[in-house]
């Protein structure tokens, strides 16, 4: 049986219901039963336990039964009166005598009928018949008595038979033989209380019910969720949004030309070695954009391609630029954004997959995320990079308090590295920063400066998250998944 | 970035003023230095600036920290003497590693701080500054076992043998570059030569064979040596200097006597080591509108002495003179960072900046957060896995031909778990459900992400797509689980989808069908049984991976 919250059914319930109910606390009982326990109309009763039914509070048992209903002419009876107690009502109101005629137009009786009825009352001795010269005298008897006193048993028959009771076998044979009444196989029903039925009076009584352990243990639920690291890293996207940043495209396979040399970093700097970044076995060369770009990012490199830098006084390659590597840093994006077009004043960022070939460990992790961006605009100097920092440190790392100290990256100058206070983190380097080289800018045609700034963003969710093993960033647990948190950015 | 070792002591000593550790990881910052660990006396600091190999010992450290402690300013001043010592430079090297630069240093007294510092100095600045010996290779000598002049020239491989460091064996020079392990480890620098660079003396005792290893006689300096000669070559001639430099200025903050050489090359010759001052202009304009404070000549002129640079201004512009082992600075923002650096970065308010540009998503992620949305309306719980992966998940385990699947492939992977970008997202998803098979089912996950695939239509070769992946594994999950997934999917983006009955060999026969959206496609249907077995699953399984 299904439990249910029986206090919300038992509230839920009408004065019918709860009546038909409380009549069947006393024991099972057939509708009619109910009705009388209940002093209530037989058409209520049917319903309430129809309604119950469905509320699952009573058992509704159903049994054939043979029984009787009354004909057409046994309904008629039963409004008009039998043909034999009109015939003697007429009788008595003619003042218990008269003659045949004068009776049957006065009981308005058809022929057949009053040749019933007479026959009856003769054969009951409640007339006697004389033949005089007017015609056929009745007279009553007296012994008609119990019949106009309503004490008549065929006539108590019609009516148990109307109200489904039993009753006497002569009766029966003699309803039966009249046509009044006939044979019928009835369904009937006896009703009975479940126990959330017993539940329920109990509750409409207003008898206190057994109380829960409100401290107990319930079933585990496992809802539908975000990965916690995606859930971050979405709140990151759209807080940045919200400052005024633009999302840029993510690519997980990069030329070189974007990952290093747009990046002003040459070709035999030993950061572009083997080592340090994955290379592509298949493909192995992408395409490089338009010539003139490639050109300058050649003369950038050779000779500093007229922007008053020295350049890195070596051959550049295109053939280098144009090979093919999984990206390494979200600078990249950055290269990318710059080389396509840039609104000046705009604001840009990106959260780009990145790869390095170290061996996974609880700090390190051969593929992993960086958040990156940069802004650009008129008469931006060291002080608006320092101030851009700070907002990062409050909006993304929640910090109360920065730092700043001296960094090194190749294509910024000057270079930061931003130190954050966050109230229960303490201290953690949030992030790299620096304005774009002139080597990088002024050979794409952007004249006004920028700055470009980098989080590990994967360190900070672990911090958030409270993870001390990275790898759970991309955990493949579930149970830890299940159970995992979701945090806020800041 | 390279670390680099130094004793507290040392420095103290060397910058003239004791040094607690917090003090010197203060200082340190203005050398772009950060105290990594600390045993005792021994600090490990990660210095960041790869350009800058004059910091990458002990002496440039202190020599850096020092114009910021004390009233020590400008470029530091090295007495240079002649030493009569010719170089001389065969014609037949230049085609091979043409360009060597040479110092001798006497009164040499050796400690135990020296000695590590010069080995680590010589290490870190091959590796950055020298591209792992390519651009410049350092060798170091006891000068008391060589005769000069010194003598710089090819050899044939056989024509020439030597006993190389750590050897006790003489080797012909093929030998040392196929068994001795730096041999091995370099023999790339000089492929494709019928001749090899040689460092010899008068008499021809072999001092080194650049860039690859020392001889084990002459090329080693230890705790009786008194005079040593170091040298260093390679490609291009500044380089060479500029690591020369960087050595002897070392050596010179020392105290030791320094004495040039001179390098008679075919045509000309030069002397080594040159310590002449290098110059940049900057506009003193520059320097104000980049930093963005408003500092007066004689600030900028102290704080540009600070950062060991000789100045003096001439009308709107300062002219500077920059010390010879740098060879950073490419253009005046350089030099405005050593301005900023040595004002304190510290100390410069940061000032909000005013640019009203409105944000945006990337029209991708908004779809992937929608599709995110309705898996989570769906019960199911995001997982995260790499995208790069192996060919046996991908190939192999799903029952797939690996000589007919070709991936994006790394060259060089650490691991066989990350040689390949993932091509589909659902063996990741099995893998995941392999390693959660003690976890209460049913399991319900899904992931966004991208899968790489060859495309030679690309600009990169190589096509990103994102795709839904969603498997439902427990009991009874089936076909229909899966299609009411793509269902529910399809008719919340408001996208119709169509399906064709499939033969895929991961998927259960009869239970499986290609999914099209619009020109995206997709699978759906019942992880057949041989899939399952592979990936060691037992309950019922279905997927659905479509591109999104």
């Amino acid at each position: 049986m299904v439990s249910l919250d029986s206090s919300k059914v038992a509230a839920s319930l009408s004065e019918i219901e709860k009546k038909t109910l409380r009549a069947l606390e006393a024991g099972k009982g057939k509708p009619e039963e109910i009705a009388k326990r209940a002093a209530m109309p037989i058409d209520s009763v049917r319903r309430a336990l129809q309604w119950l039914k469905e509320k699952q509070l009573i058992e509704l048992r159903e049994h054939s039964e043979r029984g009787m209903k009354l004909t057409a002419a046994g309904k008629s009876s039963l409004g008009k009166g039998l043909p034999e107690k009109m015939f003697i009502e007429a009788l008595a109101e003619l003042g218990g005598k008269g003659l045949m005629e004068a009776v049957r137009q006065k009981s308005q009786l058809n022929t057949p009928e009053f040749n019933v009825a007479m026959g009856l009352a003769k054969k009951n001795a409640w007339v006697s018949i004389h033949k005089t010269e007017k015609g056929v005298q009745i007279e009553l008897t007296g012994l008609e008595k119990p019949l106009l006193e309503g004490k008549y048993e065929l006539e108590k028959a019609l009516k148990a038979v109307e109200e489904g009771k039993e009753i006497g076998e002569k009766e029966r044979k003699e309803l039966l033989r009249r046509g009044l009444a006939e044979e019928i196989t009835a369904v009937k029903r006896t009703a009975k209380l479940n126990q959330n039925g017993e539940e329920a009076v109990r509750q409409i009584a207003g008898i206190k019910k057994r109380s829960y352990n409100v401290y107990g243990e319930v079933p585990r639920i496992f809802i539908g969720k975000r990965q916690p690291y995606v859930q971050f890293l979405n709140q990151v996207r759209e807080k940045l949004v919200s400052l005024g940043f633009k999302e840029m495209k993510e690519r997980l396979i990069v030329q070189e030309f974007y990952n290093f040399d747009v990046l002003f970093q040459p070709q035999n700097h030993p950061a572009r070695d083997w080592s340090d970044t994955y290379q592509l076995k298949r493909p192995r060369f992408g395409k490089l954009p338009d010539k003139r770009i490639v050109a300058k990012i050649k003369a950038a490199h050779e000779n500093g391609a007229g922007t008053g830098s020295r350049g890195w006084g070596y051959k550049w390659s295109e053939k280098i630029a144009s090979r093919l590597m999984p990206n390494a840093h979200g600078t990249t994006a950055d290269a990318r954004q710059l080389v396509e077009g840039v609104s000046v004043p705009g604001k840009y960022f990106v959260i780009n997959r990145c790869y390095r070939p170290d061996v996974p460990d609880a700090s390190h992790l051969v593929e992993f995320n960086q958040l990156d961006g940069f802004v650009v605009g008129k008469e931006i100097n060291f002080r608006h990079l320092l101030g851009i920092l700070r907002e990062i440190a409050v909006e993304i790392g929640g910090a109360e308090e920065v730092k700043f100290y001296p960094d090194y990256y190749p294509f910024t100058e000057p270079s930061v590295q931003l130190s954050a206070k966050h109230p229960k983190l303490g201290w953690i380097e949030l992030a790299g920063a620096g304005i774009f080289r002139p080597e990088m800018t002024e050979p794409l045609g952007i004249k006004e400066r920028a700055i470009a700034w980098g989080l590990g963003i994967d360190r900070l969710a672990a911090f958030k998250l409270g993870i001390s093993d990275i790898r759970y960033l991309f955990a493949q647990d579930l149970n830890w998944l299940r159970k995992s948190k979701m945090v806020r950015v800041g | 970035m390279p670390n680099v070792e130094v004793s507290l002591k040392d420095i103290g000593e060397l910058v003239g003023k004791k040094l607690s550790l917090r003090e010197f990881k203060e200082a340190v910052l203005y050398a772009k230095g950060e105290v990594d660990a600390v045993a005792g006396d021994i600090v490990t600091v990660d210095m960041k600036d790869t350009n800058r190999p004059d910091l990458l010992s002990a002496e440039g450290i202190a020599r850096e920290i020092r114009s910021r402690l004390t009233r020590d300013r400008g470029i530091p001043v090295y007495r240079v003497r002649k030493s009569n010592v010719k170089l001389i430079v065969d014609k037949n090297v230049s085609g091979i590693r043409p360009c060597i630069a040479a110092a001798i240093v006497k009164n040499v007294k050796v400690s135990g701080n020296f000695l590590v510092q010069m080995i680590q100095l010589q290490e870190k600045v091959c590796l950055t500054f020298g591209r792992k010996r390519k651009e410049a290779a350092i060798g170091l000598y006891d000068w008391s076992k060589l005769r000069a002049p010194m003598h710089y020239r090819a050899y044939k491989p056989r024509e020439k043998k030597f006993i190389p460091l750590e050897y006790k064996v003489e080797m012909d020079l093929d030998e040392i570059l196929q068994e001795h392990p730096k041999g091995k480890e370099y023999a790339h620098l000089l492929e494709g030569y019928n001749r090899y660079p040689i460092l010899e003396d008068a008499k021809g005792t072999v001092a080194s064979m650049p860039p690859i290893i020392n001889s084990q006689l002459t090329g080693k300096v230890s705790g009786k040596t008194k005079e040593v000669l170091v040298e260093v070559t390679g490609h291009n001639q500044e380089t060479v200097n500029t690591a020369l430099n960087v050595m002897v200025s070392a050596l010179a903050e020392r105290g030791f006597g320094i004495y040039s050489v001179e390098v008679k090359y075919p045509n000309r010759k030069i002397v080594t080591p040159d310590f002449s001052p290098k110059k940049v202009v900057v506009k003193i304009g520059d320097i104000r509108e980049f930093s963005g404070l408003d500092m007066s000549n004689e600030q900028i002129l102290d704080l540009l002495g600070k950062a060991r640079y000789d100045v003096k201004i001439s009308g709107k512009k300062v002219s500077c003179q920059y010390p010879a082992y740098r060879q950073d600075i490419l253009h005046g923002v350089d030099v405005i960072e050593d301005v900023l650096i040595s004002y304190g970065y510290d100390r410069i308010e940061p000032e909000p900046i005013k640019i009203a540009v409105v944000g945006e998503e990337r029209p991708e992620t908004k779809e992937a957060d929608l599709v995110r949305e309705m898996c989570i309306g769906m019960g199911l719980q995001e997982v995260l896995s790499f995208t790069m992966t192996s060919k046996e998940k991908q190939v192999e385990k799903i029952g797939l031909d690996g000589k007919k699947e070709k991936f994006v492939e790394i060259a060089n992977p650490v691991s066989e778990n990350y040689a390949v970008f993932r091509k589909r997202l659902f063996p990741e998803l099995l893998d995941f459900l392999a390693k959660n098979k003690h976890c209460l089912y049913p399991q319900k996950i899904f992931e966004i992400g991208k899968v790489l695939e060859l495309d030679s239509r690309s600009e990169t070769g190589v096509s990103e797509k994102n795709v839904l992946c969603i498997a439902l594994s427990g009991k009874g999950f089936n076909f229909t689980a899966a299609k009411s997934a793509l269902q529910a999917i399809a008719e919340n983006t408001g996208r119709k989808y169509s399906l064709k009955e499939s033969n895929l060999p991961f998927l259960a026969k009869g239970r499986q069908a290609e999914i099209g959206i619009g020109n995206k496609k997709g699978v759906v249907g019942e992880v057949s049984a041989a899939v399952l077995r592979n990936f060691g699953l037992e309950q019922d399984t279905v997927l659905l991976e479509v591109e999104i």
